[in-house]
């Protein structure tokens, strides 16, 4: 198909904008600049972004919530907040557990901070986080009564995973009692700096019947014996250290584990699930994320890749692939798009059902800083059941229901209201939305008919206030609610 | 050429029997009833302990028959984080309620009263030492293990699929809807690709959100949405295919099952405010289970669901567990589903129809023998409980305690799993409770289990789960 040499047309530079933001709108398009650049100066442009400081606030989880929420609405770097919902659902911490709304704040602020840099410098941040100390129990752990939890997730969720891809076992219980160890006495003070405790600390001379501080006996790229992690003393330095060999772990075709498995997530997360493990591994070889770890490296790549691009394919192409739009996404890219502005400080659309924005995400299986547990969300069909789809329909409806006072959709600032061709007036509304080259000829006939009443009204009079507030309005909705809408 | 159901299974994704018929059909809001040679009239209820329930503060020793308390005693301390329930704070039904293996006198946790108020009864069956071989500690791998109901490998059953959604699969077809998830996701275990399985969380929020400016239009709205669903299963790209069916089965749901709210809320009043009263997310997730039960009991049209699923999270307990004081994590866990499950149980049988509904709950592992500071780890074996009325349910403790001494737990402090018929702790393997149910409740023929549902491992007799017995007698 290409590589990153090859020029992006309008359809694909869009669907680069789409798939690294939310939206975008033809203005953003416009400003991007990237139509007519190669994927490889794409993906630089769009990498070049400065991060932006995330400042939390808010006394309760709600005001916590809807500030992230309209710093997303407003971002003009939303590449920098798509990094940050893939780390915050990698690193899954869930306020429902923690209820420390500061404590989450400072995370999420570390995760805006580390949203392209360096990923192992990412997993030794995440290691000392106090929210995340809280969540996976590392505050309880100690000398006395250790507490696997954390050990555990960090290998199964944020490093290794359980097995690799070929299904042969990444670590032995064995392991993590052992990671265990080198996490005791870690806790933090009240401004969520860490703090080590070392009266809290397993030190092999107190509990000589636990045995050597080693990981992997020979197994996994590590000699005989196991590799030890106090070769930087005992004590605090333990922490980094296993970071260090984790990050040096091969799997059972003598791959990178930690390399491997966070690109094919990245790779799923940007692209779709199908990606083929090859795909993978050519990201990681062109990035050399295996030993630079700098996360913008690795996007580079996959922003480059075709595997990456599978997703722009019209439907009725066999090589077409598709990911469904996490509700998040869903929400952020419709309100940007249609120029909708949440209202009060509980953050509601003005219209429909009057649900605030965090009532509607939670009904669609997203409120972010609070995943359903430490492995955060189940991506792609796993979205949408009759429940979570009910939810979009509604939140879909409420948009177009909004008609009163300053926040409320309007259709005059997006489009011409004296248009009367009803295919035009189809194709203004799933441009404004990004669906048009998706939707098939059949189903724009079924948007025409649904506009004309089937042909009995062949013009369409949209100055007419009512027939803009029932058709237009509706063919808003449907497209909202339509299968093209749902995924990207 | 008609197309078979093999055809139909293969091409149908997830409720795609619109993509087969034609959108006509989703414009009938008539769905047959499920098929009367499986299930028949009855329900099954499948309720699911998120995060490892302790199972040994579950059902505990209450005296040392088989030196049962000395080793739940040495695992389980007393003072500050102490997690150890003492014999006189245990909920000891006045039945016979004993350790097969060791005649130990078990207790259920204090907070579990009301399920001790059901076992009084007769009404429910506590099955120990439920596990598999290999036991994994990850929440999520071991959680997938008992839903798929593959613990060593799928053995060429479709993998991905649900053990009961393995079932629905060979009874049910695009057009029915034979399973409810009380929940924003469908259960692992009813997963499958022949049929159609709702995600509700309250019926009465249920209905389609039509915008309510131009009532007249909402006909044209409606055909609209159904057709564009049409089309998106019809192209065959998979993702849509699958939207496109999730997305029929929606809309035409959503204007049969809410009016099971209303009718619920009409004729059943004072039942619904005591699942106010307990005030408790399993009291109302049961509640809504309840609502189409009795729908569907009463032939409301358009419903046909006879098989659920409901979840209760907060049992991953590392820390802060609580022994048998009130206010108690653990103590607090119990009591909500205890209460709820004697709520439901009660509704039911006011229904008359206690008989027909069988509830099976689990978690996806128990946790570590001893325990740490104030909680406790991830585990291997726990206990299960099947709960239905007199004629459905033979009550009493099934399955043995696990051997709790600390010479026969591993080296990392579990119990450990053993199908070995001479060791009076034989262990209890999931799949033998799946396959009772499987067997006694779904009718199944012991044949098709094997072929299509469950497939016993490769190894050794004593160590794993290689000849299958579907008769663990709780079921009549």
């Amino acid at each position: 198909m290409g590589d990153e040499n090859t020029v992006l047309t309008e359809p694909m530079a869009r669907h680069m904008l789409r798939r690294t933001g939310f939206g975008p709108t033809q203005k953003e398009l416009d400003r991007s600049g990237i139509v007519g650049l190669t994927r490889g100066q794409a993906a630089d442009e769009l990498l070049g972004f400065k991060i932006k400081k995330f400042r939390p606030g808010g006394r309760d989880f709600d005001k916590l919530h809807n500030k992230w929420l309209k710093f997303m609405l407003k971002t003009r770097f939303p590449l920098q907040q798509k990094l940050v919902l893939f780390l915050h659902d990698h690193f899954s911490t869930a306020f429902s557990t923690v209820r420390d709304v500061k404590l989450m704040g400072f995370q999420i602020k570390l995760l805006h901070s580390m949203a392209k840099g360096n990923f192992k410098d990412l997993v030794k941040a995440i290691n000392k986080n106090a929210a995340m100390m809280d969540f996976l129990d590392t505050i309880r752990n100690r000398k006395d009564v250790p507490n696997e939890n954390y050990a555990r997730e960090l290998m199964e969720l944020f490093t290794l995973g359980v097995r690799d891809f070929a299904g042969i076992d990444n670590y032995a219980q064995e392991d993590i009692v052992q990671i265990a160890r080198a996490f005791t006495g870690w806790n933090f003070e009240d401004n969520g700096d860490p703090e080590f405790r070392d009266f809290q600390h397993d030190f092999m001379i107190d509990y000589p019947e636990r045995g050597p501080k080693v990981l992997f006996d020979g197994t996994h790229g590590f000699p005989p014996g196991g590799v030890s992690f106090t070769t930087s003393g005992e004590g605090a330095a333990e922490i980094d250290v296993v970071i260090d060999i984790l990050f040096q772990h091969t799997d059972s075709e003598g791959k990178n584990t930690v390399a491997r498995r966070t690109a094919s997530r990245l790779l799923e997360y940007f692209a779709h699930p199908d990606v083929a493990m090859s795909a993978a591994d050519d990201v990681v070889t062109v990035s050399g994320f295996d030993t630079n770890w700098d996360i913008a490296a690795l996007c580079r790549a996959i922003f480059v890749h075709d595997a990456f691009f599978k997703t722009a394919i019209p439907p009725d192409d066999p090589e077409a692939k598709k990911s469904v739009k996490w509700p998040i996404d869903y929400v952020v890219s419709t309100m940007r798009l249609l120029k909708m502005k949440p209202k009060g400080r509980e953050a509601y659309i003005n219209g429909g059902s009057f649900t605030p924005l965090l009532d509607q995400l939670q009904n669609m299986g997203q409120v972010i800083m609070d995943p359903p547990s430490v492995f955060g969300w189940n991506w792609e069909t796993a979205w949408l059941s009759s429940s979570t789809l009910l939810s979009r329909y509604n939140f879909a409806r409420d948009i177009v229901a909004a008609r009163e006072g300053g926040k409320r959709l309007r259709p005059e600032k997006l489009m011409d209201l004296n248009i009367t061709n009803p295919g035009t007036i189809v194709d203004t509304v799933t441009d404004l939305l990004g669906v048009t080259d998706q939707l098939s000829s059949a189903e724009r006939d079924v948007l025409i008919d649904y506009l004309t009443d089937n042909g009995s009204n062949p013009t369409i009079d949209l100055l007419d206030e009512d027939v803009r507030n029932t058709k237009l309005h509706g063919l808003f909705a449907l497209v909202m609610q339509s299968p093209a809408y749902q995924v990207h | 050429m008609g197309i078979t159901r093999r055809q139909f299974i293969k091409r149908s994704s997830l409720a795609t029997a619109g993509a087969v018929l034609g959108p006509g059909f989703f414009g009938n809001p008539f769905i047959r009833r499920a098929f009367a040679e499986t299930i028949g009239d009855r329900y099954l209820v499948v309720l699911f302990l998120d995060g490892g329930n302790d199972g040994l503060n579950t059902v505990v020793p209450y005296d040392n028959l088989g030196g049962l308390r000395t080793a739940y005693e040495a695992a389980r301390s007393t003072g500050g984080g102490g997690l150890r329930l003492a014999p006189g704070e245990l909920s000891v039904p006045s039945s016979s309620f004993t350790d097969p293996n060791t005649g130990a006198q078990l207790g259920f946790h204090p907070g579990l009263s009301g399920l001790g108020s059901l076992y009084d009864q007769g009404r429910v069956a506590v099955i120990q030492g439920c596990g598999y071989p290999e036991y994994n500690l990850s929440h999520d791998v071991s959680q997938r293990i008992w839903q798929t109901g593959f613990p060593l490998g799928s053995g060429g059953l479709p993998g991905g699929t649900g053990w009961a959604g393995r079932h629905l699969a060979l009874e049910y077809t695009g057009i029915d809807v034979p399973a409810v998830t009380i929940a924003n996701s469908i259960a692992q275990e009813y997963v499958q690709n022949a049929t159609s399985v709702l995600a509700i969380r309250r019926l009465r929020r249920f209905g389609f959100p039509y915008d309510g400016y131009e009532p007249a239009d909402e006909t044209a709205k409606r055909n609209a949405f159904s057709a564009l669903y049409t089309e998106a299963s019809a192209g065959g790209q998979p993702t849509l295919d699958f939207v496109g069916g999730s997305g029929q089965a929606t809309l035409v749901s959503s204007e049969s099952y809410p009016v099971l709210h209303d009718t619920y809320e009409d004729e059943r009043a004072s039942w619904d405010q005591l699942y106010s009263d307990i005030d408790r997310g399993m009291a109302r997730d049961l509640r809504e289970v309840a609502k189409i039960i009795y729908g569907v009991s009463n032939g409301a049209p358009g419903v046909s669901a006879r098989f659920y699923q409901a979840r209760n999270g907060g049992y991953d307990t590392h820390a802060d567990q609580g022994g048998s004081e009130e206010n108690g994590r653990h103590y607090d866990l119990h009591k909500e589903v205890g209460d709820s499950l004697q709520l439901f149980y009660e509704d039911l049988a006011d229904m008359g129809i206690a008989d027909k509904v069988l509830t099976v709950v689990w978690s996806e592992f128990s946790r570590r023998i001893e325990q740490n500071d104030n909680g406790t780890d991830h585990g291997s074996q726990g206990p299960m409980f099947v709960i239905g009325g007199e004629n459905a349910i033979n009550g009493g403790v099934y399955g043995n305690h696990p051997n709790i001494e600390s010479s026969a737990i591993d080296e990392d402090g579990n119990t450990v799993y053993s199908q070995d018929g001479g060791d009076g702790f034989r262990s209890t393997d999931f799949r033998d409770v799946y396959g009772t149910v499987l067997k006694h409740w779904l009718s199944m023929p012991e044949i098709s289990i094997l072929d299509d549902v469950l497939s016993p491992d490769v190894g050794p007799a004593n160590s794993y789960w290689t000849v299958p017995d579907f008769d663990l007698g709780f079921l009549p």
